[in-house]
């Protein structure tokens, strides 16, 4: 005897996508619970005064108003915005040009792609503490070595004209992560394409700014828009070398160690989180401005460009 | 017939089990214990072997109570304040906090309960604890804990170094009135040398080459190292009603003027790359042996008089210009904070830990000197059998000339001005700028921003 459906069928595609939704929701139900939701917090939490400690009361606009007459703030987006300024691009340029070198024929080639992407594994506050004692000017290896090049080397992480300096050498550390996208990126560059280049008799340096360098600005955009946001999101490093202060003499309190400190020092919760959220408006305005710029250099194969 | 006599029986057996279930031998219905959790982090307290300590201690104390039972939760020292305030946020605040320093009461003041009502209830008896320990906890809102251990504060000084030198020992006699600011700059120039053994008193010092400093005071916060020029509120920037900023006072001038010169003119103390270059080699200023005198408290005993390659001793401070010893002070206690369970209950194992019985056990385990009076002469022994060979007169008697009000202590937005002025601190040792009126001026205004934004809100 056949049971009796009280609910019709669900199409297939439903069905697909209710599977499809059953799938997903694990992450999902994470994702609202700890990012959405915190965010909506925060967002909250920018419009009150809070100390974490009291419930939070509502001050309206009070906190972005305060903002804006802060000098900490303005210095500490300047930091930030000089070190991106910096050590952004000069991370995306070294980085392609090391990627550019283990992309030729060359012996050991695995071996060195391995060498140079090794350090982007290692923790960031290992890597802190490392580049601390590399820096040291008396116990450094780095000071004793330009030394020997004639150069007295200065107190790089105490010295406040050198200490900002000092942290965009350190960045380049992680060039790994950007060195394996881009080895990818140059590895799918269609060889029939260098063929007809050199058929058309272009040199090397003219093979790779009309054909390897086009070709990979996807990956050079990925890597920018992901870099910008990671510059502005510079923390760790700093925090574990001044031990959370910014010095010496504030020339490396960065936007959001100032924002550490606003939330877990001074324990001002509601500014921390407007300042959250202005640096979130910040990134991405840049982001939505890289994405627009993106027609005029981004070049995708098999994009239809109508120009 | 069966039937009753099966009934019979039946409430015979259960009658014989409810019988001896209540019986002499049976087990007393356990008394619930409520849980005291004591947060340890803020301050020491985190090393294995004081971690091992606390566990035996707490075994001690459920040994011999019925009512309550504690728990030492260890926190890493780098991540107390997001544990702390997650703790707090989250309704499941410890029961006790400690130990905690004078400056982590007043960072996380407002969450401490005042334990005044306690002490009246209890009509608790504070005549044994020293006096300005008492006077350390105690502010015009509230009392934040009975005193655990101070940490006076005087001269490591190498006596070889001096020895080699040929330069007479800080005097150990607390009258004398020659032992001054300007003695101490005297004898630590004599006392620093060059790659040549030159002293930076004579004409062809190299201060670019400098192998050993005179004197060292590089531990501290700025409010630590001008608290004891004798401004009119010592160790605080601001005026006792804590409305006006007072950082640029002419003795915080001229202490922060003498550090300065001691760092870029007079050279005899190092400023923050050869800070940073001890720490980036994991020692502290005293130990490698290359530093004349060092300005510390009873906490370096433990943790850099051990294994030294050299004689050492300990003298005063020296007086201020204004003919003043004041001589910072640090001090622990355990607090409660305002929103935990079991608030009696933290408050009996408060008194435990600072009893008499308790307190040289505890302060063992910290480091501390026991804030009591009465176990002065049993600590005595044990410093006498820890550090031998040093003036132990200097460690008690530096008590009497301690900064009140204190160096650390609560001010409004504490942490927010704490790094205001030490930024000028940083600004003073790196060589950015050696002017000290300027250095003061500027945070001074900085200072005074806060507290009217702070009072704006808190009229």
């Amino acid at each position: 005897m056949q049971t009796t459906r009280t609910h019709p069928r669900l199409s297939l595609s439903k069905r697909e996508a209710l599977w499809a939704y059953i799938f997903i929701s694990p992450w999902l139900i994470g994702f609202i619970i700890f990012t959405v939701g915190p965010m909506l917090a925060s967002l909250y939490f920018s419009f009150t005064d809070y100390d974490i400690v009291s419930s939070p009361r509502w001050v309206g606009l009070s906190n972005y108003i305060n903002l804006v007459h802060d000098q900490l703030f303005w210095h500490a987006l300047g930091i930030t915005f000089k070190f991106a300024l910096v050590a952004l691009p000069l991370n995306l340029v070294i980085s392609y040009l090391i990627a550019v070198l283990l992309n030729q024929n060359i012996a050991g080639r695995n071996l060195w792609r391995t060498v140079y992407f090794l350090p982007s594994v290692i923790a960031g506050v290992a890597v802190a503490l490392l580049w601390v004692r590399i820096f040291d000017p008396k116990f450094g290896i780095l000071n004793p070595f330009l030394e020997k090049l004639g150069i007295q080397g200065p107190g790089w992480l105490s010295d406040p004209h050198w200490a900002l300096s000092a942290l965009v050498i350190m960045s380049l550390w992680s060039v790994g992560g950007n060195i394996i996208l881009y080895l990818a990126g140059l590895q799918g560059v269609p060889t029939d394409l260098y063929d007809a280049a050199k058929v058309d008799g272009a040199t090397t340096w003219q093979r790779f700014w009309h054909v390897t360098l086009p070709m990979t600005t996807p990956v050079i955009f990925f890597n920018l828009v992901l870099g910008m946001i990671a510059t502005f999101q510079y923390f760790t490093e700093v925090y574990v070398i001044t031990n959370g202060t910014g010095n010496p003499a504030r020339s490396t309190l960065f936007y959001n160690l100032y924002l550490y400190q606003n939330a877990f020092r001074y324990f001002h919760m509601g500014y921390a989180s407007t300042m959250a959220w202005v640096l979130f408006i910040i990134v991405l305005g840049f982001t939505l401005l890289i994405f627009r710029s993106s027609d005029a250099w981004v070049f995708y194969e098999g994009q239809l460009r109508g120009r | 017939m069966k039937k009753n006599l099966f009934a019979i029986l039946s409430l015979l057996v259960l009658a014989s089990v409810l019988l001896s279930a209540c019986g002499a031998n049976a087990p007393a219905t356990p008394v619930e214990k409520k849980k005291v959790v004591i947060f340890v982090g803020m301050g020491t307290g985190t090393d294995p072997d004081q971690v091992d300590a606390q566990n035996k201690l707490a075994e001690k104390f459920n040994s011999t109570h019925d009512n309550i039972e504690i728990e030492f939760l260890i926190v890493p020292h780098e991540e107390y304040a997001t544990r702390y305030l997650a703790m707090l946020s989250g309704g499941n605040a410890p029961q006790l906090v400690g130990p905690n320093g004078i400056s982590t009461v007043a960072e996380f003041f407002d969450t401490w309960e005042d334990i005044t009502p306690y002490i009246k209830a209890d009509n608790y008896d504070l005549s044994d604890f020293y006096g300005p320990a008492v006077e350390l906890n105690q502010y015009p809102q509230k009392n934040t804990g009975l005193p655990l251990g101070l940490y006076p504060s005087y001269i490591y000084y190498n006596k070889d170094l001096f020895d080699a030198a040929g330069v007479d020992y800080p005097t150990h006699d607390f009258n004398d009135k020659s032992w001054t600011m300007d003695k101490l700059r005297e004898m630590a120039m004599k006392l620093t040398l060059d790659k040549n053994s030159k002293n930076a008193t004579d004409p062809a010092f190299d201060p670019n080459n400098i192998t050993q400093y005179g004197y060292d005071d590089s531990w501290d916060t700025m409010r630590g190292v001008l608290s004891t020029w004798g401004a009119e509120n010592v160790g605080r920037p601001t005026t006792s009603d804590y409305k006006t900023a007072i950082a640029n006072s002419p003795e915080w001038v001229q202490g922060l003027q003498w550090r300065s010169d001691a760092i870029w003119k007079d050279h005899f103390m190092g400023g923050t790359e050869v800070q940073a270059g001890r720490d980036a080699a994991g020692v502290d200023p005293f130990g490698p042996g290359t530093t004349a005198m060092f300005y510390s408290h009873t906490w370096f005993l433990a943790e850099g008089l051990h294994d030294l390659s050299f004689s050492a001793d300990i003298a005063p401070f020296p007086y201020n210009p204004k003919g003043e010893r004041i001589a910072r002070i640090d001090a622990d206690n355990f607090t409660i904070p305002k929103d935990a369970k079991n608030k009696q209950e933290a408050w009996e194992v408060m008194k435990w830990l600072t009893s008499p019985d308790i307190i040289v056990e505890v302060c063992r385990i910290y480091g501390c000197i026991p804030a009591r009076k009465s176990v002065q002469d049993k600590f005595l022994e044990q410093l006498k059998a820890d550090y031998p060979g040093i003036d132990y007169d200097v460690i008690f008697k530096s008590i009497d000339y301690l900064d009140n009000p204190n160096n650390e202590a609560w001010i409004p937005e504490w942490g927010k001005i704490e790094d205001t002025l030490n930024n000028g601190l940083s600004l003073v040792d790196s060589g950015k700028e050696k002017d000290a009126t300027k250095v003061l001026n500027d945070a001074n205004t900085e200072v005074q921003q806060i507290l009217n934004e702070y009072w704006a809100k808190h009229q």
